[in-house]
């Protein structure tokens, strides 16, 4: 163990960190606001045939590895830390709209019927009935999706994005561990903490009565 | 498009041998999985403590970035470059989807199903054995079929810690700035990856016992 | 033969005992049936009998043997155990579902083959038609009798039924309790059956035992618990209507009398001076073919006043509903007297004239039953 290298690896940890962390919320906020709103139409009455096909497309996508998203970004859209985070919306986007769909699907359509029947509006029914019950799948979405971006993003050094993937490519060229370690270490703690948080905010979110489901 | 057919086909004989790599790890990985999982799912299934321990510990690992644990294990002297890193980190990536699918699919069948059976004066074992393992079969083996489509997009990155395989064409392509070499390989990998799910849901729809897939209205 | 001794269980993690200090016994070909509101602790009685669970303290007891001697296992395989939710494996077929204990037992295939027809037929079901099938493809009533021939399928002495007719629809259940109790008077095994309906308690139970937050409140025949409430608990779960709850106890056939006169259609002019030479209260218009076909009160004919046979029979014929079959039950009677407006009704076995029954021997009936 080399002190002086620890150090120095630690030292660009605040940079590159800062880099991952704006990588992964941009992507899931832009995943997000596209997936959101396509799973929605996809589910109302006059999609609903077209809400199924795309939700198997999506599920034979989920054997997409996200290796050769960013692979593939590469010949497209270049080098750099924009086609890194466009590779990282793409590798959010399955997941999120995915459980979207599935959790609008998931509600029971008594529920849905007796809203309607007390004079809801559509729009009313989707905000104040079905939103509400599918949000702790669409946030479970949403948790995988980070997940999984913040394990590309480190993928993303290889393309030029930057990110905690820097400090560990470093490493692995050199053979240096302490590099690897702190690159590793701190990838892992931002994926922890992401998938905790979101864990948080999916139980909170589960309306109560919902939250011991068998 | 032809440039990209014609460096596959000049390559063929080392994407193959990559490709033949690439299936051993994910066959090895598989093989080390399924003696540790299963059994360790089984055990958890009837001990709620040790669960929520072991199903903690995997979701853990499970969050950890595949580059950041494959990197980690090359510090450690015994392990080093290659096989024994990938081996030990697909493994470990495994736990999650196989340890938690053993127990989930034990865990759903029906309780008064259980009841009735050791009412009956089923013991333990034959509940086990004549019961819970063949209505969780098609819940274990979705396990395994996450998995090994898992495995096979996951292994490619341990092209980085020098394993010869598939995921050695994205690296090397993208460090010579290869497009068709990067392509062969982004296309390849998701392609098997996509197979292995369509045949192994097929087998997996096999397994559903045939008393769960009738109705009345038949 | 079953005893529970001064039996507690308190769950774990529980302060309050689910069953408290229950001392009961079973006489071995009875039913004893478990009553009480949800909660009250009866499937827990039911499933330490059979050691799904241990009690906390005290002995049960079967044909005198301590049954934390027996092996757990082996003791299950000798009671018959029908739960509420039924529990078929749903990968088995029904044949399969119905052989598991003969299959523990070891027995051979052609016996085991034979049973399970045996029971298909017994439990009202084609044998051929169900055998190879799966839970999911019958009926709820139909799973019903399935799991009940399953726990019959070793003939155990001994059945523990937990609100096994619960899943069904009134109707189907109904269906159920009567086969059931067909079956039960031939092969005389020792039940508990558990239930939270009062009524079902009555129509199965040699006896039965109301529970109240893990205590016994009372132990006794229908009869007994119907005629001497213990307490206000048993009066109010018994229900205002306990006295026609105790009707239902009592075959119509019981009570019939034999105080009436037969006339024929030339002797409705002399009617009043038939009956009183017979001392009969009522008298019933046969028809040429001799079936009854109306029925005349005193009452009635005091109101006609003038004796005119057409008036008369016009007023009999009226009545020609005013029969009931003698296999019927006291609370039956009493509905068709309110509904005909009569105080008696005549009783038939089959075609067969057999008698009357009145309005005060119901009452008399009653009396008499309370005050035993
Ligand atoms: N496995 C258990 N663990 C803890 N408490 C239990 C358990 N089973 C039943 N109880 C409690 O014991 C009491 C009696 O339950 P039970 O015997 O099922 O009542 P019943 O069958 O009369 O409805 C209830 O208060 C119930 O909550
Ligand atoms: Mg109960």
């Amino acid at each position: 163990m080399n002190w002086e290298r620890f150090l120095d690896a630690l030292s660009r940890v605040p940079h590159e960190l800062s880099i991952h962390v704006i990588m992964v919320l941009i992507s899931l906020a832009v995943a997000i606001a596209i997936s959101l709103p396509i799973g929605v139409i996809l589910t109302r009455p006059r999609f609903r045939k077209m809400g199924a096909l795309v939700m198997n497309i999506l599920n034979l996508f989920q054997a997409f590895p996200g290796m050769a998203i960013i692979a593939l970004t590469m010949p497209v859209l270049g080098m750099g830390l924009k086609p890194a985070i466009g590779a990282l919306v793409v590798q959010a986007l399955l997941p999120i709209a995915r459980n979207t769909i599935a959790g609008l699907y998931g509600v029971d359509p008594n529920t849905k019927e007796a809203a309607q029947g007390m004079g809801m509006s559509e729009r009313k029914v989707l905000f104040e009935v079905e939103l509400p019950l599918a949000m702790p799948v669409i946030l479970a979405g949403i948790r995988t999706s980070a997940v999984y971006v913040v394990s590309v993003g480190t993928l993303a050094a290889y393309i030029g994005g930057g990110g905690l993937g820097d400090i560990i490519v470093a490493g692995l060229n050199m053979l240096w561990a302490e590099f690897i370690i702190v690159g590793a270490g701190f990838g892992a703690l931002l994926a922890i903490f992401f998938e905790r948080g979101l864990s948080y905010l999916e139980y909170k979110f589960t309306p109560p009565g919902f939250t011991i489901t068998k | 498009m032809s440039n990209l057919l014609k460096y596959m086909v000049e390559n063929a004989s080392i994407i193959l041998d990559y490709a033949s790599t690439h299936f051993s790890l994910i066959f090895s990985a598989v093989a080390i999985s399924l003696v540790l999982w299963i059994p360790l799912g089984i055990l958890i299934s009837r001990n709620e403590r040790l669960a929520s321990i072991v199903l903690g510990i995997a979701n853990t690992i499970f969050c950890i970035p595949s580059l950041a644990l494959f990197s980690v294990f090359v510090t450690i002297p015994f392990f080093g470059l290659g096989r024994p890193s990938s081996l030990l980190a697909l493994v470990l990536y495994a736990m999650m989807p196989m340890v938690i699918n053993v127990y989930q699919g034990i865990k759903v069948v029906d309780k008064s199903v259980i009841e009735a059976a050791k009412g009956m004066g089923m013991n333990s074992r034959r509940i086990l054995r004549e019961i819970q393992l063949p209505l969780a079969a098609p819940v274990m083996f979705a396990g395994i079929r996450i998995t090994v489509v898992m495995a096979t997009g996951i292994a490619a990155i341990a092209a980085y810690i020098g394993e010869r395989n598939l995921g050695r064409l994205i690296t090397e392509g993208l460090t010579r700035y290869h497009v068709e070499m990067i392509l062969s390989g982004a296309i390849l990998i998701p392609l098997i990856a996509i197979l292995f799910d369509t045949v192994l849901g097929a087998v997996e729809r096999m397994l559903v016992p045939k008393g769960l897939k009738v109705s009345r209205s038949k | 033969m079953i005893e529970l001794h001064d039996v507690t269980k308190i769950y774990a993690g529980q302060t309050v005992p689910a069953v408290k200090n229950l001392t009961l016994k079973i006489k071995e070909g009875e039913t004893c049936v478990f009553v009480g509101p949800s909660g009250c602790g009866k499937s827990t009685i039911l499933r330490m009998i059979n050691r799904m669970i241990e009690q906390t303290s005290g002995t049960i007891l079967i044909n005198n043997k301590d049954i934390r001697e027996a092996d757990p296992d082996r003791l299950r395989m000798g009671i018959g155990y029908v739960i509420q939710q039924i529990g078929l494996l749903p990968h088995r077929t029904i044949a399969e579902n119905i052989s598991i204990v003969p299959r523990l037992y070891g027995w051979d295939k052609e016996r085991i083959r034979k049973r399970v027809d045996e029971l298909l037929e017994l439990m009202g079901l084609d044998p051929d038609e169900t055998r190879d099938k799966f839970p999911a493809q019958l009926s709820g009533g139909q799973m019903q009798r399935v799991g009940v021939a399953r726990a019959m399928a070793a003939d155990p002495p001994i059945m523990l039924m937990d609100e096994p007719f619960g899943a069904v629809d009134p109707i189907v259940r109904g269906h159920l309790q009567d086969e059931f109790l067909k079956i039960q008077r031939e092969m005389k095994k020792t039940i508990c059956f558990v239930t939270h309906d009062i009524n079902e308690a009555i129509k199965m139970g040699d006896t039965i035992a109301i529970f109240e937050k893990g205590q016994l409140v009372q132990h006794g025949t229908p009869q007994e618990i119907l005629s001497k409430p213990k307490n206000e608990f048993v009066r109010t779960f018994i229900g205002t209507d306990r006295v026609v709850k105790m009707l239902t106890l009592f075959q119509v056939r019981s009570i019939t009398k034999d105080n009436y006169s037969i006339i024929r259609e030339n002797e409705l002019a002399n009617i009043r001076q038939k009956m009183d030479d017979e001392g009969a209260a009522v008298g019933i218009l046969m028809n040429e073919s001799a079936k009854p076909c109306g029925l005349i009160t005193r009452d009635d004919l005091e109101k006609a006043g003038e004796l005119n046979p057409e008036k008369i029979k016009e007023i009999a014929c009226g009545k020609k509903d005013a029969f009931i079959d003698g296999d019927l039950l006291l609370n039956d009677a009493l509905s068709l007297m309110l509904e005909w407006n009569c105080d008696y009704l005549g009783v038939l076995d089959g075609a067969q004239l057999i008698g009357i029954v009145s309005f005060d021997d119901i009452r008399e009936c009653v009396r008499r039953k309370e005050g035993e």
